[in-house]
């Protein structure tokens, strides 16, 4: 029989909630097509992890390792395609983070499996691969299959199925052997390192007046400011404005920033990339002001206004008065 | 310290609208502006500084036609010192994998200690070509890349991940770096810049001078397959707003209040 394996994610000791979104995906091509599904897990002293897993899927493997302490590439693809060569799965799933983003597409050219990245979507079709994929900035949809191979390595995007719940039941738990690794390592992990904190926590505000690429200037910033102000709102962005350095770091709302929940959330000029969507799941009234009809954040926002944002902004002040 | 970074002309789709191609094969890019891809600007203005500091050379390449030129004459005139491109017929359609042949082909012409990339492309957004790339040349890599710090024969890098934590590698040159957007600030191109490099000659290489068969890049050699594109289905839409913006700001006003509880 067939295997879907999910390679979970862990970092600082915690699984990361991608994996449990893979599992809802597993679990969805062993409906539909009958594949069998498992959850390999890497690392040192993860056996927690892997008693974690086995709630979720009938099998998890687990290799094990003093060298396996930190996440590398290194290790981690020699490790994984130790277990890829034995246990020979058609569909090997990962989260398209910047764990998975490191590991697949290098394990892809030592595996000699092909791989897709931030898949949306995966489905078996006769016996290949389906996936589809969301390019030019979310307003395409593309479809591919692959070349055939006896196994093949998927990245999904987060967010792209639902976080799965315990299945009830205990699976198993394998251990399987860690290879020996080709030694001298050319890569060395030295640590992680906080962003810095700034002055403001924008996680804590219930009202965010957020600006994207749409504020164009960096003269402009005060404009959206003062109207923050003058509406006792907290001023976030999206990265553009980080990368910038118009905003600080610690402005930044989305996935390699902050998540955020406030009541409500006024993005202005920002087109609603994926990572920013991210970053505001549960939030309460979510306006969106744009430019582009077709930007991606109508598709998100509970309102929304098709209007240059600087209008929108002299409009708001005008109405609350000095 | 010789550096080869990898560019890529890609169509601004952030701010405009996208259209399919009647086949479905593509979208159509005449009437989209078009450009360096985001992230490889960063990459060539960080290869450009580990030049400031270290001395040694930055060649700029890329897979395209003539329509490419102006990307490559745009890095040349931020600093480059050369720029090499890879006649793009035969890779039409290629997938990562195939473009990464290309670039394996051309990296293995040189010595460089140190291949750059962009992290991704604002167009059909792998993130693949960097870490395959290293994958194919046996080199050490690391994506992601936040900052670059030369130490003799190793580079210490930081690796943005998420919710703003980030981590620090070190491995031995050569060695492939993906860079992320915010690792610098890129330098401004004037126009008399640009004209000051207009006469530097741009190499045209086909895929047999960088040691390569037809066979080994087009779309036929593709481990991932294109079925097609789609405008995505219309999901959950905002509820629209219209008016004069001072209707528009009442209306928002008034949902602030009444529905968000704030303000």
């Amino acid at each position: 029989m067939a295997k879907v394996f999910v390679v979970v994610e862990h970092r600082q000791g915690a699984i990361r909630d991608a994996t449990f979104e893979l599992v809802t995906l597993a679990r969805e091509l062993q409906r539909s097509s009958g594949l069998e599904p498992a959850a390999v897990v890497i690392g040192r002293g993860v056996r927690g992890f892997a008693e974690t897993l086995s709630k979720y899927l009938p099998r998890t493997i687990v290799v094990e390792s003093e060298a396996l302490a930190d996440f590398r590439y290194e290790t981690y693809a020699a490790a994984l395609r130790d277990v890829l060569e034995k246990e020979t799965p058609l569909v090997t799933l990962c989260p398209q983070s910047a764990f998975g983003m490191e590991l697949f597409p290098r394990l892809s050219v030592e595996s000699e499996r092909p791989c897709a990245t931030d898949c949306i979507k995966v489905a078996m079709e006769g016996a290949g691969l389906s996936v589809v994929r969301s390019i030019y900035n979310g307003k395409i949809h593309s479809r591919s299959t692959f070349a055939p191979s006896g196994g093949y390595l998927v990245t999904v995007r987060s967010g792209s199925y639902a976080p799965a719940a315990e299945a009830g039941g205990a699976g198993a738990v394998e251990d399987h052997p860690c290879p020996p690794f080709a030694t001298p390592f050319r890569t060395e992990f030295l640590g992680y390192r906080e962003a810095a904190a700034g002055a403001v926590d924008i996680s804590q505000s219930p009202f965010l007046v957020s600006i994207g690429r749409g504020i164009k200037d960096v003269e402009n910033v005060p404009k959206a400011q003062e109207l923050a102000d003058r509406l006792g709102a907290v001023l976030s962005c999206s990265r553009p404005v980080v990368d910038k350095k118009w905003l600080g770091k610690e402005r930044q709302v989305g996935t390699s920033g902050r998540t955020v929940k406030p009541k409500v959330y006024l993005a202005l000029g920002i087109s609603g990339a994926f990572q920013h969507l991210a970053g505001i799941k549960g939030s309460g009234v979510f306006i969106a002001v744009n430019r582009d009809a077709k930007a991606p954040i109508f598709g998100a926002a509970d309102y929304g206004v098709v209007e240059d944002m600087f209008k929108i902004i002299d409009a708001l002040k005008e109405q609350i008065g000095s | 310290m010789e550096i080869l970074v990898c560019v890529k002309k890609v169509p601004d789709t952030a701010d405009a609208e996208v259209v399919l191609k009647a086949d479905g094969t593509g979208i159509k890019e005449d009437d989209l502006a078009s450009g360096i891809n985001e992230w490889d600007n960063y990459a060539v203005e960080e290869a450009i500084r580990i030049k400031e500091t270290h001395g040694g050379t930055v060649t700029v390449a890329t897979i395209g036609s003539a329509d490419s030129e102006d990307v490559l004459r745009r890095c040349l005139a931020m600093g480059a010192d050369n720029a090499i491109m890879i006649d793009d017929a035969a890779f039409k359609g290629a997938d990562p994998y195939g473009i990464a042949r290309g670039l394996r082909g051309l990296a293995g012409k040189g010595s460089y200690d140190l291949v750059l990339a962009g992290a991704q492309a604002g167009d059909d957004g792998y993130a693949m070509v960097g870490p395959v790339l290293a994958g194919y040349l046996g080199w050490p890599h690391a994506t992601l890349v936040t900052s670059v710090l030369l130490e003799g024969t190793t580079v210490k890098v930081t690796r943005e991940l998420e919710g703003g934590l980030e981590e620090m590698l070190k491995m031995d040159l050569p060695a492939v770096l993906t860079i992320q957007t915010g690792i610098n600030e890129p330098r401004y191109v004037s126009i008399m810049g640009i004209r000051k490099v207009r006469a530097k000659e741009i190499p045209v290489l086909d895929p047999a001078a960088i040691g390569l068969s037809p066979g080994e890049i087009g779309a036929n050699a593709n481990l991932v397959r294109s079925a097609g594109l789609a405008v995505p289905p219309a999901g959950k839409e905002a509820e629209m707003l219209k008016g004069t913006p001072a209707e528009i700001a009442r209306k928002i006003l008034d949902i602030v209040k009444e529905r968000g509880g704030v303000a």
